[in-house]
Formats: C-alpha cells, sequence, structure tokens
C-alpha cells in the first residue's frame, strides 16, 4: 500500500479524469472510424445518401461526448476537493469513480461503430428500412449511457 | 378503438361492368380482393381473368423512370416541409392524359440515349487525340503504310530502355531499317521504323525483345496533326448537339406535373390489375371472393346493387382468423400508436388492439424519460408545424401525433422534475448574480437532487409492476373469454397472490405497517401463491415430468418478472442521463462567464448551449423512443399480446407524388 501513496492524491485523480476522457473518446473514435469507412463507401456509389449515412456515423460519437462529461464533472471535483492538497484517497476515489465510463465508453464505442457499419448495408439496400439500423445502434448506446450515469453517480457521492 | 370486424365477401357481377366495377371499390378503397376459394377454383366452367398486368408495370415505370431523367437534368430543390398536391379520388381513376404522358415519357427516355451515345462518342475522340499525342511532331499521314518496297511502323518502346541499344540490335536483324525518333515522355520513346517489306518481321522480333508496341491509330487519315483537328472538330459538333439535345430535355420539365399524375393514374391501375388477376369469372359473369369492414357494409351493398351484382357475406370462421387481414380503428389518441403497432407486428384477428392500451404508458414513459420543458415546446412545435405543412397521412400522421402527444407529457414531466433545456435557469441567475441563492427551479421529484434518484428509480420499478400486472388483466380476460378461466386463474392468479404477499412482505420488513402476524400473513400467502403456480404448471404434464415443468416455470416466472421489473429503472436511467448532459453543457458555456459577462462570454454561451442541446435533444428524441418501444414491445407485449395479424390492404387509388383529398 506503502507503493500506492507515494502518488500525489491529485495526479491520480487527473489519471482518472485523463482515462475517462481517453478511452471513451478512443471508442467513439473507432466507431466512428469504421461506420466512417462503410459510409464512404456507399457515398461514393450514391453520394444521395450523404445525409443519413452521416446520421450513422455519428452515432458512435456520443461515447466521447460522455467522457468529456465525466472529465468535465471529475475536473471540477478535483479543483472542489482542494486540487494539489487533497488526500491520496480522494484521489483513488475519483480514478474508481472514472473507471465506469472509460471502459464501457471504450468497448461500446467500438461495439456501436460496428453495428453503424452494418447499418450502413441497409441503407445501401434497404434505404425506407434504414431507421432500423439506426434503433439497432441505439440498443448499444444504453450501456453507455449507463457507463455514464455510474461515474456519475460515484462523482457525485465523493465528499470533500 | 378496436380491431375492425371484417366479412368474408363472394360477389358475382356482369362482366360488362367489370371494370367500372373496380373503379368504383378502388375509390372506395375498403374491399380487399383475395384469391378465390378452393370450391371456385375447381370448378371447370370459371377462368382467371387476363388482366394486363405486365404492360400496366411495365408502362407505369417508364413513367417513373422519365420523371427520374427530369430529375437528374432539372434538379429540383426538395423542401423539407412540403405537402404533396391534393386531387379528388375520381381524377385518378381516369385515363385522360396518360397516353400523352407516355409519349413525352418516351421522347425524354429517347433524348436521354442519345445524349448517352453522345458522351459516348466523345470520350471515344477524346482517346484519339490523346493517342495523338506523342506524333504531332510526325510530318506523314497516317494512312500510308509505306511505298512500293518499304514499311512504316510507328511504335513506342519503354522510355528505360536505351536507343543505343536497340539500334543495333535492330541493324543486326534488319540492315536496311532504320528508326526514326518521333518524340518522348518519361515512360516512352516515340519511335518511326522505317525497313525494307521483307524484312519487317525480322526488325519487328528484334524490337519485341524491348518492349515495342505498336501505336494503334488505325482507321485514321491525313498528318496526326490533321487528325487530332479533325477530330476537334467533331467534339464541337457533338457538344453543340449535346448542348442542345439537353435543352430539349430540360424542355419537358414543364411535363413534370402532368407525368407525375399520370403515373400516380397508372400506379392505382396497376392496383386494378392485380386484383384482376385474382378475379375468376365467365364469358359474361365473374366471381370475386375478398374481404370488408362490417361497418362499410350498407354503404357497399348500396354499390353492389347499382351494379347489379349479387353477393353474399359472411363472418369469417374462427379458423378462417389467421387470413383474416387486420385493421385497427383508432382515434385522435391512439392512432399515434400505430407506428408503434405497425414497427412491431399487428395483432392477430380476434385479440385485442394494443394501441388503447399501450398509450398512456408509452406517453407517460415517454415524458419521464425525457423530462425537460424545453425539450417537449420543441417536440409541440414541432409536430405542429409539420402536421400543418405536409398535411400527413397514415404513417407520418401517427409520427407527428405521437410527437405532439409525447411533447406534451415531456413538459409536464419537465414542469415536475424542475428541467428546462437542463439547468438553463440556475445557470443564468448565477452567471449574471453570482451571490445569488437560488436554488434552481422547484420540483416535485428530481434525480440530480441529493438523494432523488432512489424515489425516482423506485417509482419507475412501480410504474413497470403497474403495466406488467395490466397486461395481466388483458390476458385474464382474454383466456376467461376463450372459457380457459382455470388457466387464468393459476397463470395469472398465482402471480397476483405471490404479488401481494410480496408487498406485505416489504411492507413488513421496511416497517412501513406495523401489525402483528403480518410477516406470517404474507409469508404465508407467498407460498400459497407459489403452490397454485407448482400446481398449475403441473396441469399440462405427466408423471416425473409435472416436477420439472413445475420447477421449470417457477424458475422463469420469477426471473422472468425480476428481470422484467429491474429493466423499468431505464426510465430513470434515461431521465437522469439526458439531464446531466444537459447541465455539463450548461456549466461549460458558463465558464467564460464565470468572471464577469461579458457581450465575448455570452456568445460562447449560447454557441455552446445551442450545439450542445441540438446534440443532446436529437440523441434523447431518439433514444427515449427506443427505450420505450422495448418496454412495451418487450416487457408489456410479452404479458398479453398476441401478434401475427396480416395488414389489410383494400384495392384503393395508389398515389406516390400525390395524394387524394381528405374526405
Amino acid at each position: 500500500m506503502d507503493f500506492l501513496s507515494i502518488f500525489n492524491g491529485y495526479a491520480i485523480g487527473l489519471l482518472g479524469a485523463g482515462l475517462a476522457a481517453g478511452l471513451a473518446c478512443s471508442g467513439s473514435a473507432l466507431g466512428t472510424g469504421y461506420a466512417g469507412q462503410a459510409g464512404a463507401g456507399l457515398v461514393s456509389e450514391d453520394p444521395g445518401k450523404f445525409g443519413k449515412a452521416m446520421i450513422l456515423q455519428v452515432i458512435p460519437g456520443t461515447q466521447g461526448l460522455y467522457g468529456f462529461v465525466i472529465w468535465f464533472l471529475a475536473f471540477s471535483k478535483l479543483a472542489a476537493l482542494g486540487g494539489a492538497a487533497m488526500s491520496v484517497a480522494q484521489g483513488w476515489q475519483i480514478f474508481g469513480a472514472c473507471l465506469p465510463i472509460g471502459i464501457g465508453g471504450l468497448v461500446s464505442g467500438a461495439a456501436q461503430g460496428k453495428v453503424a457499419a452494418s447499418s450502413i448495408n441497409i441503407l445501401a439496400k434497404k434505404p425506407d428500412d434504414w431507421s432500423k439500423g439506426m434503433i439497432l445502434c441505439i440498443t448499444v448506446e444504453f450501456y453507455a449511457i449507463l457507463s455514464l450515469l455510474a461515474s456519475f453517480m460515484m462523482l457525485n457521492g465523493i465528499q470533500p | 378503438m378496436a380491431i375492425l370486424r371484417m366479412k368474408r365477401l363472394r360477389l358475382m357481377a356482369v362482366r360488362s361492368r367489370k371494370d367500372a366495377l373496380l373503379r368504383e371499390l378502388a375509390k372506395l378503397g375498403c374491399v380487399e380482393i383475395t384469391e378465390t376459394g378452393e370450391e371456385l377454383r375447381q370448378t371447370e366452367s370459371l377462368r382467371p381473368e387476363s388482366s394486363g398486368l405486365m404492360a400496366v408495370r411495365t408502362r407505369q415505370a417508364s413513367l417513373d423512370h422519365a420523371l427520374e431523367l427530369l430529375g437528374q437534368y432539372v434538379p429540383v430543390k426538395s423542401r423539407l416541409l412540403s405537402a404533396k398536391p391534393e386531387l379528388a379520388g375520381e381524377i385518378f381513376l381516369e385515363d385522360d392524359g396518360v397516353d400523352e404522358a407516355l409519349s413525352v415519357a418516351q421522347a425524354i427516355a429517347d433524348k436521354h440515349e442519345q445524349i448517352r451515345r453522345i458522351a459516348a462518342e466523345e470520350a471515344r475522340l477524346r482517346g484519339v487525340i490523346e493517342s495523338l499525342e506523342p506524333w504531332m511532331e510526325l510530318d506523314l499521314p497516317l494512312e500510308s503504310a509505306g511505298t512500293e518496297r518499304t514499311e512504316l511502323v510507328l511504335g513506342a518502346i519503354p522510355a528505360k530502355v536505351s536507343r543505343s541499344a536497340v539500334v543495333s540490335a535492330l541493324s543486326e536483324a534488319a540492315d536496311e531499317a532504320e528508326l526514326f525518333p518521333v518524340s518522348e515522355d518519361k515512360n516512352a520513346r516515340y519511335l518511326a521504323l522505317l525497313c525494307m517489306r521483307e524484312q519487317l518481321p525480322a526488325a519487328q522480333e528484334a524490337l519485341r525483345g524491348f518492349g515495342f508496341t505498336a501505336a494503334a491509330l488505325g482507321g485514321l487519315s491525313g498528318t496526326p496533326k490533321q487528325a487530332a483537328a479533325a477530330a476537334e472538330e467533331s467534339l464541337k459538333a457533338l457538344a453543340e448537339e449535346k448542348a442542345a439535345l439537353i435543352e430539349e430535355l430540360k424542355a419537358e420539365n414543364v411535363h413534370r406535373d402532368e407525368l407525375k399524375l399520370a403515373s400516380d393514374k397508372l400506379a392505382t391501375r396497376v392496383a386494378m390489375a392485380e386484383a384482376e388477376e385474382r378475379i375468376v369469372g365467365t364469358e359474361s359473369t365473374l366471381v370475386l371472393e375478398g374481404w370488408m369492414p362490417e361497418e362499410r357494409e350498407e354503404e357497399l351493398e348500396k354499390v353492389f346493387e347499382r351494379f347489379d351484382c349479387a353477393w353474399e357475406l359472411r363472418d369469417p370462421e374462427e379458423d378462417e382468423y389467421p387470413e383474416v387481414p387486420v385493421k385497427l380503428k383508432n382515434n385522435q389518441i391512439t392512432n399515434a400508436l400505430n407506428m408503434v403497432t405497425n414497427m412491431y407486428s399487428l395483432p392477430a384477428y380476434g385479440s385485442v388492439d394494443p394501441n388503447p392500451l399501450m398509450a398512456p404508458f408509452f406517453i407517460l414513459f415517454y415524458g419521464l424519460m425525457m423530462a425537460d420543458m424545453g425539450y417537449g415546446i420543441l417536440m409541440i412545435v414541432a409536430a405542429l408545424v409539420a402536421m400543418k405543412a405536409i398535411k400527413p397521412r397514415e404513417g407520418s400522421l401517427s409520427f407527428c401525433q405521437l410527437l405532439l402527444y409525447c411533447g406534451i407529457s415531456t413538459f409536464i414531466m419537465g414542469a415536475l422534475t424542475g428541467g428546462l433545456f437542463g439547468d438553463l435557469p440556475y445557470q443564468l441567475v448565477h452567471m449574471f448574480n453570482p451571490a445569488s441563492t437560488w436554488k434552481g427551479l422547484p420540483y416535485l421529484f428530481n434525480p440530480l437532487a441529493e438523494g432523488g434518484a432512489e424515489p425516482v428509480l423506485y417509482g419507475a420499478m412501480v410504474l413497470g409492476v403497474i403495466q406488467l400486472n395490466t397486461g395481466m388483466v388483458v390476458s385474464f380476460i382474454q383466456k376467461k373469454r376463450k372459457g380457459n378461466l382455470v388457466g387464468a386463474i393459476f397463470e395469472e392468479g398465482s402471480l397476483w397472490v405471490i404479488l401481494v404477499g410480496g408487498i406485505l412482505l416489504v411492507l413488513d420488513m421496511l416497517h412501513i405497517v406495523a401489525l402483528p402476524m403480518l410477516h406470517n400473513l404474507a409469508l404465508a400467502i407467498l407460498i400459497v401463491g407459489g403452490l397454485m403456480l407448482l400446481f398449475g404448471a403441473g396441469r399440462g404434464a405427466k408423471g416425473f415430468g409435472k416436477v420439472t415443468a413445475a420447477i421449470g416455470v417457477l424458475y422463469n416466472t420469477l426471473t422472468g418478472w425480476f428481470g422484467d421489473v429491474l429493466s423499468y429503472s431505464r426510465i430513470m436511467a434515461l431521465m437522469l442521463a439526458g439531464s446531466v448532459v444537459g447541465q455539463v453543457f450548461n456549466s461549460i458555456a458558463a465558464i467564460p462567464s464565470a468572471k464577469g459577462v461579458t457581450v465575448f462570454s455570452l456568445i460562447v454561451f449560447i454557441v455552446i448551449f445551442l450545439v450542445g442541446h441540438a446534440l443532446n435533444f436529437a440523441l434523447n428524441l431518439l433514444g427515449c423512443f427506443v427505450h420505450d418501444l422495448r418496454l412495451q414491445c418487450l416487457e408489456y407485449f410479452g404479458k398479453f399480446y398476441e401478434d401475427g395479424g396480416r395488414p389489410f390492404q383494400p384495392l384503393r387509388i395508389r398515389s406516390r407524388y400525390l395524394q387524394t383529398e381528405e374526405q
């Protein structure tokens, strides 16, 4: 335990906040990347479907947003806890609270991107049913929302 | 507010009035003509009608194709909110204007084909000019392939091959042969080979080793310069011809509306021809069978009388139910839920219409998940504007109505949770007056408040229990109607007993109600319920199967119920997530104003606010719909819904570009 406490609490908290934003944004980057590739393929054949392809592409972009929200809340919490003066325990608390959206955002963003990329196929082959692809994507979204809530409620519970 | 009662129709008519009768039926749009029954199909004297379906379809497709081509040459800006023009139903059933439209369509298709050919010729000529490029310096006519004794061959070798090596190899093979360089670029050297006729094969053989390829300039005449100039000339002429054709084609745009109307007329003819395919008849009579809603009976009988028909109507038998088409009759409120029902699956004929059972829950849950006055107002405005501007029908009407009702519910729930674009009022007050102690809008319940999340979570689950029980009551009544009261008591009834026991136990354990013996009473009720469930599950099975069936049912029922109720926690999750994201955007937007509000900080606030809330709104609009849908279709429908209804598809006016006037 001595090993863990040689770190400064503020640094640990920053590490957590950084991971929340960084991992979740990576998930979104992967997800929008997959969907964007598929979308670019479709648009090269049928430029008229750009708008809908873009909507499908941005759906996996929300994990990054959620990660950023938690980063923001964690960052303001760190300031509220006294910044560099905070205790090591508080730093670890922030770190722990940041994990759900980091991990959940990374995995769900990538997974949702795959669904979105496949939904681009629906848009190509059955354009009238493309909104069903959107619904399939939103199912994955729920787990990003739960991760966001888990992080949020834990952060909220940390007392100065 | 129910599934419309259908009647089976069998109708005999006079052949001479077939067309008029079909038109009348298409106008009324309430008879579905189906394949005739076995009995009629076996009758030898009855032949299926020939309808010319393929021909009508081809003609209709040619109109659509012409419209598509017109759209390419004269793009129309599609307005986001525009209603389709409305015409009286009769107009779609007349034939006039169709032939004219077809000849316009033919002209458009012909011109497009000519333009296409010209474009191909242009591409060929550009290719020729490009291939002449390296030979411009050559001052010899291309058709001259040498003299009486000599041969001239034009060709290229790769640039990396050294010229001296080629020359020496060539002089070895054919001593009289000579290579004249014409030009070179970074890929190749272009050469003219002059040699004696009899030495040509040897010379070519020698050059082939260096990658010599003869130039493909066959069919051209004059020097390369002349040939290129001639090609340029033709290109110019073709471009003029093409421009003229495009202009002519664009001029056909004045007929666009006629084409649209004719296309819709023919689409209706296609529908009639499809119906005709299912009619059988003799030389002078016809027989058709189909379904029609009972409520239109009187109206239709008058029509049948007018056309001197003979008909019989009967109620469908129970074993025919899977074939009976389903049409839901809805009022202003429940019509909105058609969107959900159609997306899932229509109810089976003879079961219940889910729309009125679902409407209050769907709208309430949506409002709870979204819960923001600002978003609610946006939804209401969007729905009203769309309803006014596009005069939606059927599917899009349901959508607009659903948006409107959910918007109202969202607004009310927003008022109860104190949400207006997240916590906009709070942020604004604190931006302009940092010393303010105002805590934000008042609220009845708010998951973001201190200790506010748990009551909302429990409330969501209580709502779940209420909805699931509503589903079970419906199922109970349905079973009772079908004479399966015993089954209903053991399946639904035992769960209610368990539920009562469970509630009493929870009340006792949380010390909300303090009664002596309450604990034991609750346990006793639970055990009775469990036994009822076990007994009910074992009723159908035999021997040892009774035990496994009973345990299986007990396990599945209890875990299923547990999962179903927990699933309603998503109401709280979405409510919370929407307001968290909204509030964070508000806080980020307010950061530049922290040290006093300036014009700049206010602009930043507005920009971040708009972008952030647009994003949050769009995401929640969709997310709440999907999760509400899931609660209805999976948890709620699972308790009572019998799906698998076949949609009622009457013969009626089909229109894609226009629509019929509302009656």
